[in-house]
């Protein structure tokens, strides 16, 4: 067995359908909505964090069996350990200012939120900065040494069955959140 | 049933479930990871060229990044009319303050904060759902990237919470003596 990988005309069919489904997820998840990311960023609100686990509890596992079974090969880019680190810096600032990354802001844009729009108007315009500074970025940046070079968490605790103790940490931790429910979440089920 | 879930608030249990589901789907359809990180380079890069020449010459590349972004435009259209969310908004709700000063906060946090949402997930090398399906994947460097979002947003959070605090006290304080 192999993964589809559809190409040509049927690869954009794919990606609008697949944007349909998840932009209507989006909106269902609550994740459109700048409060959602901020309450997280607050602990009033653990849905986000909550939702984040359980999608990799389950889509561990699911990747480990579809992989073993060839329906999927592993698809990332494999990111330098600064770059990562201080690229969840920045994008937490910019998180705790706006609330939104870049699939929720469309999603909210498309729900009437027209707020969304300087959002997007920032997004657009960090790009030509990232292509004037990246060459030197790169350079400072792959100088500092690295506490580790392993791409994969299975390579870095050199086990394969490592996918089964993420997913058990994250389920039992996405428990734990729910025991542990803010007044918040408290108000908001009512 | 179908009413109920297009209607309906969905759990982190289920929205979780969907997403692991969706990410493991599109490796399985595309071959490719979520994300659409490509897509707005390419928006960007169409809007600076647009810009220089000072016209809009032709419609940009259609592959299947803005395909994906244009299909969540739609999604979202669809599950707000459905579920009753759609509503036309200049401010966010949470917004405390008088019109015009949140008319202003909204576009500065708004430029600001999208500036560096885009540049922390270019300097990370992937979009924020390219991060995601990447830790789904146990990719080391996307678990460091999550770790220190979540870090690092607490405490701005924290700082900015606090900030908020301090100058609504000072207010009072500026009221209480009005009013006296």
């Amino acid at each position: 067995m192999h993964p589809l990988a559809l190409d040509g005309n049927w690869r954009l069919v794919a990606g609008i359908l697949l944007g349909i489904v998840f932009g209507f997820l989006l909106v269902k998840s609550k994740v459109a909505w700048r409060k959602t990311l901020i309450d997280q960023l607050f602990l009033k609100n653990t849905y986000f964090i909550k939702m984040f686990l359980v999608s990799v509890s389950v889509g561990s596992i699911l990747f480990f069996f579809c992989a073993k079974w060839g329906l999927v090969n592993p698809q990332f880019r494999a990111v330098y350990f600064w770059g990562a680190a201080i690229g969840g810096l920045l994008t937490a600032i910019g998180l705790a200012l706006c609330g939104q990354i870049p699939s929720s802001t469309v999603a909210s844009l498309a729900s009437g939120r027209l707020y969304a729009i300087w959002v997007l108007a920032g997004m657009l315009l960090a790009i030509p900065v990232v292509h004037v500074v990246s060459d030197g970025l790169a350079k400072t940046l792959s100088k500092w040494p690295v506490p580790f070079q392993e791409e994969t968490l299975q390579d870095l605790f050199s086990s394969p069955q490592i996918c089964f103790w993420i997913a058990g940490i994250s389920i039992i931790a996405a428990l734990f959140l729910e025991f542990i429910r803010t007044n918040s979440e408290e108000s908001e089920s009512k | 049933m179908i009413t109920k879930i297009l209607t309906g608030k969905w759990s982190a249990y289920l929205s979780g479930t969907i997403i692991a589901f969706f990410f493991v789907l599109t490796l399985y359809i595309l071959d490719s990871p979520t994300g659409m990180s490509d897509a707005y380079i390419m928006i960007s890069d169409y809007c600076k060229a647009s810009i220089h020449a000072r016209e809009v010459k032709e419609l940009p590349f259609l592959d299947w990044q803005t395909g994906f972004l244009g299909g969540i435009f739609i999604g979202a259209l669809i599950a707000a009319i459905f579920g009753g969310d759609w509503k036309i908004r200049m401010i966010p709700e949470s917004s405390g303050k008088g019109v015009i000063a949140s008319a202003g906060i909204t576009v500065i946090t708004g430029l600001a904060g999208g500036f560096l949402v885009m540049l922390g997930l270019q300097v990370a090398g992937d979009s924020f759902l390219g991060q995601w399906a990447g830790a789904i994947q146990l990719s080391t460097t996307s678990w460091v990237f999550f770790i220190s979002l979540l870090l690092w947003g607490i405490v701005f959070t924290a700082i900015i919470a606090a900030k908020v605090a301090k100058s609504n006290i000072v207010d009072d304080g500026k009221n209480e003596k009005k009013e006296k």
